[in-house]
């Protein structure tokens, strides 16, 4: 039970953090009106994977296991592309906020609009496959009808449930920062998130023998935080980290997580700078 | 951030997906009966219903009868490359590897808890009938190459029986000096697709053998008997007669005739072109570099030529296979065709090439370490095609 409820833990979380964070975005800066295009994108995402998944459990065709890690891995690889861009647009729309104090109409999210939805639909979706093949399997377990066969999926469930809890308390808190600091927060968090994600991708990667070096390993610390484990769960389910890593992953997080920050920390000092010019200017208005 | 780059990534997902698909009906005659392979994964144990199953696809019904989340892994040979896996099973559950599996040793693991080599043991997938052929995009590369080797092979083929013809002539009717010019270059077609006729295996020892090689009470017909007469040693041996002599070159000319027909229609899938490649520069290392084949005539850099010919262009017709799956290997391969094929012109004299007699040892020395550099890559060629 105990196992199952990790899993379901692990992949809502892996799903639900990046969506969370861009509907507090939108609620924050006062664009809710944009909301149901999230919501669109998610539930595209949540119907494409249990469509998918029930037609590779019993359809005729499967897909090759190197196919199901070339797809996750890449379907992963652009979802940072995806993050990342929203990430500096973020700050970016972030400045314009804090310079039109008054919250004038925002012309810069217009471009962004449809990559809203797709944003969703890459984040849920990435893990969605994965779940919906658990879920399925689930399914036809309990469907057939041998007693505890349900408490895979009641697991699984209270695990998904769980993981919304989570990311609703995640979404509150973030609801309760002032602006600045929640940019600040939230991007330099999608940023270990989008690493992660990278990293991961990397490894589907490496297993479908398209990447080299699988067995490579950096570090393996699964003897200490056990990947069945609460915290292994977590970890994983927040910043897709790997109890064993192979060089490759860590060299590819290395090379997102240095550049990105340091240009993340580079936007978020302008951001503030340009505040306090904006409110020195102010003041200087009222003295005058 | 356009629609136009959102329509690319979808399409090119699409493309990803459709060119992984693969049954779910398992290979008919499994031999477990069912038609899917029932494992049972516990805390410590890891069952099969069987250790065997023949080539095809094969499904894998894993079951995790234990207390702990499970993966389940197909891996190849050495143990390292994975070839299929399910991950997520949790207790209670079960979910199904496929796989299409061509023939070959295998190991299988369970992983409860996720972590370390898991509980492994061996697996066998047997020879099958079963049709594993490419599909999509590679079965275009992989016709592409069987048109293009065949169209080469007849072409040889056609050129050998031309020059054969003229050569058992011209030795018929005695004239030696015209025959031993026209020695090594006739046998150079024979040498560039020396592979496909060894695969006729009547044909190759009577058209081929050399003398070290005759077992007792083999009669000794094909090439290398008639280069011994027209380049006989100088003590301790008799000419042949004309009557002999006809025999000899109309054996000759008629295994050449069927290896002509032989070659019209035969086919040619790309396991056994780049196979060939291989074994020509084995054929290479172990003959011609040596000085062996061409004993008595010493023109072994002209079969060398062929040789190195013949995989080359067998490499070149599976080449847009490699590059896809191997981009490494493919470009190894074609640099130590080019650094051998620069060894080789530094021997060249004239139309053909320097006698090997005339060789010093250090330069065959230098040779034969351009033959190793590429028959190292060159071994993994048949593998980066075919998986």
């Amino acid at each position: 039970m105990l196992a199952n409820y990790l899993i379901g833990l692990r992949e809502g979380l892996e799903a639900s953090l990046v969506v969370v964070i861009l509907v507090a975005y939108l609620v924050k800066s006062g664009r809710k009106e944009l909301l149901p295009r999230i919501w669109l994108g998610v539930a595209a995402a949540v119907a494409v994977s249990l469509g998918f998944g029930a037609l590779l459990t019993w359809g005729p065709n499967g897909l090759t296991f190197k196919a199901q890690e070339a797809l996750g891995g890449s379907l992963s690889i652009v979802a940072v592309a995806f993050v990342t861009w929203m990430i500096f647009w973020m700050a970016r729309t972030a400045r314009t906020l804090s310079s039109e104090l008054k919250g004038a109409v925002d012309k810069a999210i217009e471009g962004g609009r449809w990559s809203l939805v797709l944003v969703a639909i890459l984040a849920v979706g990435r893990e969605g496959l994965e779940t919906a093949l658990f879920l399925w399997a689930a399914t036809s377990a309990a469907t057939r009808g041998e007693g505890s066969r349900t408490d895979p999926l009641i697991g699984a469930a209270l695990g998904l449930a769980t993981a919304v809890v989570l990311a609703w308390l995640v979404y509150k808190g973030a609801l309760k920062l002032n602006l600045s600091k929640f940019f600040t927060w939230t991007g330099y968090f999608l940023v270990l998130v989008a690493a992660g994600v990278l990293s991961y991708g990397v490894h589907d990667l490496q297993e479908a023998s398209i990447l080299p070096g699988l067995y490579d390993l950096a570090f393996d610390v699964s003897a200490t935080i056990k990947p069945d484990s609460v915290i292994g769960t977590v970890l994983k389910g927040t910043l897709n980290f790997s109890p064993a890593t192979t060089k490759l992953e860590l060299g590819a997080w290395l090379l997102y997580v240095i550049p990105v920050m340091a240009l993340l920390i580079w936007q978020v000092r302008s951001n503030n700078k340009s505040m306090k010019s904006a409110s020195s200017a102010a003041k200087k208005e009222v003295a005058a | 951030m356009s629609r136009r780059t959102l329509s690319l990534a979808v399409a090119a997902l699409v493309a990803v997906g459709l060119s992984g698909c693969t049954s779910n009906e398992p290979t008919k005659d499994s031999s477990s009966g069912s038609g899917k392979l029932a494992v049972s994964s516990t805390t410590d144990k890891c069952e099969l219903s069987t250790k065997e199953a023949p080539a095809g696809n094969l499904v894998f019904n894993v079951t995790n009868k234990g207390t702990k989340v499970t993966e389940f892994y197909l891996l190849g040979e050495d143990g390292l490359r994975i070839v299929g896996e399910v991950e997520n099973i949790a207790p209670g559950l079960s979910r199904d590897l496929v796989v299409r599996a061509p023939a070959g040793k295998y190991f299988t693991a369970c992983k409860p808890g996720m972590v370390g080599k898991g509980i492994r043991s061996d697996f066998t997938v047997t020879k099958s009938d079963a049709n594993l052929e490419p599909t999509g995009d590679d079965k275009v590369l992989a016709d592409n190459a069987s048109t293009q080797y065949g169209s080469y092979v007849k072409d040889q083929t056609e050129q050998l029986l031309t020059q054969t013809t003229t050569f058992v002539g011209l030795y018929k009717s005695g004239k030696d000096d015209e025959a031993r010019k026209l020695y090594a270059d006739a046998r150079m077609h024979w040498e560039r697709v020396e592979p496909v006729a060894e695969s006729f295996g009547d044909l190759d020892p009577k058209m081929d053998l050399r003398e070290a090689d005759l077992e007792p009470g083999q009669k000794w017909t094909g090439w290398h008997r008639i280069e011994k007469d027209l380049w006989p040693p100088k003590s301790g041996y008799t000419k042949l007669t004309p009557t002999e002599r006809t025999t000899i070159a109309d054996q000759l000319l008629k295994d050449t005739k069927t290896l002509y027909t032989r070659t019209r229609t035969a086919k040619y899938p790309t396991d056994k072109i780049s196979n060939g490649s291989k074994e020509l520069m084995d054929e290479v290392a172990t003959g011609k570099v040596t000085g062996e084949e061409e004993k008595w005539s010493h023109t072994d850099l002209w079969d060398f030529q062929a040789n190195v010919d013949g995989a080359r262009i067998g490499f070149e017709g599976v080449r847009p296979i490699v590059k896809k799956k191997n981009a490494a290997l493919d470009s190894s391969i074609a640099t130590k065709f080019t650094a051998l094929q620069k060894l080789l012109d530094k021997h060249k004299k004239g139309t053909g090439f320097k006698l090997y007699n005339e060789l010093t040892p250090a330069e065959i020395k230098e040779l034969s370490t351009g033959v190793n550099a590429l028959s190292e890559p060159l071994s993994k060629l048949t593998a980066a095609v075919t998986l």
